[in-house]
């Protein structure tokens, strides 16, 4: 029984880290986008928000049962 | 059924030499550590943009008034040897300087007088006369080049930081 929440409890932490990546990677895109136009602000903006997710997903990871 | 093994492992009960499974924390530790790669990544690109420094150019004298008919249009470069630039005359009292590089991929934009807009051959992008994208895939404006008229010639005086 235990082990089966376990499982649930890591899948559901495997799902948000992939929406977070996925997040981060449109972030990415954005910045890349700042880039080109020569507007800095926005590629930083979309630096600062990525951080805030890859901390969460860092966060998450930590929260990961040992068993599974 | 071996204790502990997976359902799927009956039905499928083979392995091969140097098979190995991934477990879910195994896997989410490899998302983590893309994660972290992304935003350092991110990182790199917002500092490449803060530092690199940008030639805008300076005054540059064009071509004579006369030599850039009304209605027509005319190719230069500016800010560098490098960067294809593109004059316009709309009617007679008016004179615009466009970056000729569309904002999609790059390609060379050219003048369509017929239909006063900038075309695109290559992804059929379109910009208005004051550089805006009409249609196809560019999003952003022709990056604009400040002209000025000096004694009967055209003078180019700045281009956006896009331009380059």
């Amino acid at each position: 029984m235990r082990r089966r929440r376990d499982t649930q409890i890591s899948t559901a932490i495997l799902v948000f880290v992939v929406l977070l990546l996925s997040l981060q990677l449109f972030l990415l895109a954005v910045a890349a986008e700042g880039f080109l136009a020569g507007e800095s602000g926005l590629a930083w903006s979309a630096t600062i928000i990525s951080t805030f997710l890859a901390l969460i997903s860092v966060l998450l990871y930590r929260f990961l049962p040992r068993r599974d | 059924m071996t204790e502990g093994q997976p359902i799927w492992r009956r039905d499928f009960p083979y392995t091969t030499e140097g098979e190995e499974g991934v477990s879910r924390r195994e896997f989410t530790r490899f998302l983590v550590a893309a994660s972290v790669a992304v935003t350092g990544t991110g990182g790199i690109v917002s500092l490449w943009a803060s530092l690199r420094t940008i030639n805008t150019g300076g005054a540059h004298r064009i071509v004579t008034l006369d030599q850039v008919a009304v209605g027509g249009s005319y190719l230069f470069r500016y800010p560098t040897e490098d960067d294809p630039a593109i004059l316009v005359r709309p009617d007679s009292e008016t004179i615009l300087g466009f970056s000729q590089k569309c904002t999609h991929l790059g390609c060379v934009v050219f003048w369509e007088p017929d239909e006063q807009h900038f075309e695109c051959p290559c992804h059929e992008g379109l910009f208005d006369l004051s550089g805006e994208p009409i249609a196809g895939p560019p999003e952003r404006p022709l990056g604009r080049i400040e002209v000025e008229l000096r004694n009967d010639e055209i003078w180019a005086l700045e281009a956006d930081r896009e331009t380059t």
